[in-house]
């Protein structure tokens, strides 16, 4: 079925006919390309780019970026290295494509609550941004809708609540959990429909902790934005910010020192252990080995304290800039990490194999939470959640950026998609960090770790890969502000996952399965 | 019969723990004696995430490794608010946590004390002023105490909590 093709115009040429005016693509920064194509164009690619195993990793409003004044949508496809952006110019409400690409799901519905783009045909026009107590016609994202505090319902009757999908049947019955959770745990809610102790549908509703990002970030200055980029997600801050300064740089033309470089890498990596472990802890934590998962917390603790060591912050914040760094990291500094890696390598590997060498770890981890490799391309699913299940993508090789060319990481791939697999991949991931990170102190360069540029307008794609998969980040600077910043974090679309994960186990493994994943909340609620 | 008398006079099975900070065992022994008057030895703290980009949930989290691990000085997670005489709230307040959030105040038994952690907690920080947030925890709750910092460390969650029991003592 799928044509043997190398570059992105083959494709185009396979997707669009060898006709297609080439007056009608642009090429972006990162090697995507946009395409301005018509509502008929549209509807027969569509059917071609799912045929063609495309993943569709995003689709977003932007106002006035095409010929037409209102709201254009941008579809974000992604092949292996290959990015393609659709820019239709619908005359009428855009077909839902949600039969064909699962991950639009989510994706229309978010558009419909910020832009009130309405999609035709679709199967899912429940709100998911703008919960019940939002006004009916409220569209924030909007430039006619000014960022300013709104009033809101504070009661909702019965009949206004949310619908869940409800399954009906004998013995099944509904387990609500959330939005508030038992643990210290973020705020969203999973409703069950449980046959005995088997779960036979999960459906996780998400956005409780929708707090207006993208919004918030408009009319700013790029370099003021890197401290919203910070907050899409706490364990994700320096990957956010990365993404965001990447697009930045990318737009103004702006060459990074390569001294800079080399320790943003170093950071994004330490970003990667610390929540590795800290998966790895919960995962512990969640079948009782507290004795594995206090170890495994110990070592992140000091991971955390190295970081406020070399950089003034637990999270990494305050450090990313566009241009480079706020500041250098010493020598001396960058020494006493090296000594620390080498220290937390072995003792890593000593607690690896206590745990991986207790039966009732390999019990509980095996064959749970089995998420199948079928789910990847239509879910957008991406990071340790793919490359757990089959997946070989890793966006540090498909799609490098700064020094990721020249460090190329072992991108590492198992096949079971199981609780076992993903604790596995993450330690696997974990010594692979630690490589980079003592190969990237031993040759690090010399010289500045900023350069003073001005940011300039225009438009960049950027991706980077965050510790839970692919974060991608669209920037429109426009008259030297943002005038559009759109995040989607790897959760929003692994998310997703679970729903199918947790299919036939049973109740009280749902903790353990979710920690596995352990995605972002406010990533993906932004 | 077993014997215990041999086991009184052998080595700790346990091994060291890793590493005590002393600014930490100092706020920790102060906070037991006053948790140990106050609250009859523990403190039951029950946390709610508002809205918050999760790196206060992660450093309230780490108040239970074994670095600090609070449950020693009587502070214990509960997973009811019906079980808790705190409120540790992080994150502005959003729209569509606010329900949930009063819900969860509601059900606590009184005395009942909120504490507000993290800069947008506090204040609302940086989204003061959007469509989607009502602005800080004292919006819609009464705040005890304010714990400030992005995010505070799991050192200034403890020193805010012994500020916590002086306020306790003077409502007393």
């Amino acid at each position: 079925m799928t044509p043997e093709t190398n570059t992105i115009t083959e494709w185009l040429a396979n997707i669009l006919g060898p006709d297609f005016p080439k007056n009608r693509l642009t090429e972006g920064y990162d090697g995507e390309v946009y395409v301005r194509i018509t509502d008929k164009e549209f509807e027969r690619s569509i059917p071609l780019l799912a045929a063609y195993q495309f993943s569709l990793i995003g689709l977003f409003g932007v106002e006035e970026f095409g010929v037409s004044p209102g709201t254009s949508l941008l579809y974000v496809f992604e092949k292996t290295e290959h990015l393609l952006i659709l820019v239709p110019g619908f005359t009428s409400p855009a077909p839902s494509i949600a039969r064909l690409f699962s991950s639009a799901a989510w994706f229309e519905r978010e558009c419909r609550d910020g832009f009130g783009a309405q999609f035709t045909d679709a199967f899912d026009t429940r709100r998911l941004l703008l919960h019940e107590t939002y006004p009916d016609g409220f569209y924030p994202l909007l430039k006619s809708c000014p960022n300013e505090p709104i009033e809101t319902k504070l009661a909702i009757e019965p009949e206004e609540e949310y619908p869940f999908r409800t399954l009906a049947g004998d013995g099944v019955y509904q387990v609500p959990v959330g939005p508030v959770h038992a643990g210290v745990i973020e705020s969203g809610h999973f409703r069950f429909s449980v046959i005995g102790e088997r779960i036979f549908n999960l459906e996780v509703r998400m956005f409780f902790k929708h707090r207006g990002i993208e919004k918030l970030a408009e009319g700013m200055e790029a370099q003021s934005g890197v401290k919203i980029a910070e907050a899409v997600s706490g364990d994700e801050s320096m990957a956010n910010a990365t993404a965001f300064c990447i697009a930045a740089e990318r737009i103004s033309g702006i060459v990074v020192p390569d001294r800079a470089w080399y320790l943003r890498t170093i950071l994004l990596e330490m970003e990667r252990i610390i929540s590795h472990l800290g998966d790895q802890a919960g995962m512990l934590t969640d079948i009782a080995f507290p004795f594995g998962a206090s170890r495994f917390a110990v070592l992140r603790e000091e991971m955390m304290r190295m970081n406020a060591r070399i950089t003034g912050s637990r999270f990494l914040r305050g450090i990313m800039k566009v241009g480079g760094l706020e500041r250098d990291i010493s020598f001396e500094d960058l020494n006493i990490l090296a000594d620390f890696c080498d220290l937390f390598r072995g003792r890593y590997r000593a607690l690896l194999r206590i745990a991986l060498t207790n039966t009732s770890v390999i019990d509980r981890f095996t064959p749970t939470g089995i998420v199948s490799r079928d789910l990847i391309v239509p879910l957008a699913l991406s990071g340790p959640t793919a490359r757990a299940s089959g997946s070989m993508n890793d966006t540090r090789v498909q799609h490098p950026y700064g020094i990721y060319d020249r460090y190329i990481p072992e991108v590492k791939t198992l096949h079971e998609g199981d609780v076992l697999a993903r604790f596995t991949l993450k330690a696997e991931e974990i010594i692979a960090s630690l490589d980079i990170i003592d190969r990237l102190i031993r040759e690090m360069p010399e010289g500045p770790v900023s350069v003073n540029a001005p940011v300039a307008d225009g438009y960049s794609l950027a991706l980077v890969e965050s510790a839970r998969g692919q974060n991608m980040c669209w920037l429109w600077i426009r008259d030297g502000k943002i005038w559009r910043y759109k995040v989607r974090t790897a959760s929003f679309c692994n998310w997703q996952a679970i729903e199918h994960a947790v299919q036939n186990e049973i109740l009280p493994d749902f903790p353990l399965i979710n920690k596995s994943f352990n995605f972002s909340y406010a990533g993906t609620d932004l | 019969m077993v014997n215990v008398f041999p086991s009184l006079f052998k080595k700790n099975l346990t091994e060291d723990v890793p590493t005590r900070d002393d600014e930490v065992e100092r706020i920790g022994k102060a906070l037991k004696t006053e948790i140990g008057s106050l609250f009859g030895q523990s403190l039951a703290i029950r946390a709610l995430d508002t809205g918050s980009d999760n790196a206060t949930e992660i450093e309230i989290n780490n108040l239970s490794n074994p670095y600090y691990d609070v449950e020693r000085f009587g502070i214990i997670f509960v997973a009811s608010p019906r079980h808790a005489d705190v409120l540790l709230v992080t994150g502005a307040v959003t729209h569509n946590m606010v329900i949930a959030a009063q819900k969860t105040y509601e059900a606590m038994p009184s005395p009942k004390f909120v504490v507000a952690v993290g800069d947008d907690a506090c204040t609302g920080g940086i989204y003061r002023g959007s469509y989607a947030v009502m602005g800080g925890v004292d919006t819609i709750l009464p705040v005890d105490l304010k714990i400030p910092g992005n995010p505070p460390t799991p050192t200034e969650i403890l020193t805010g909590l012994l500020a916590l029991m002086k306020r306790a003592r003077d409502r007393k």
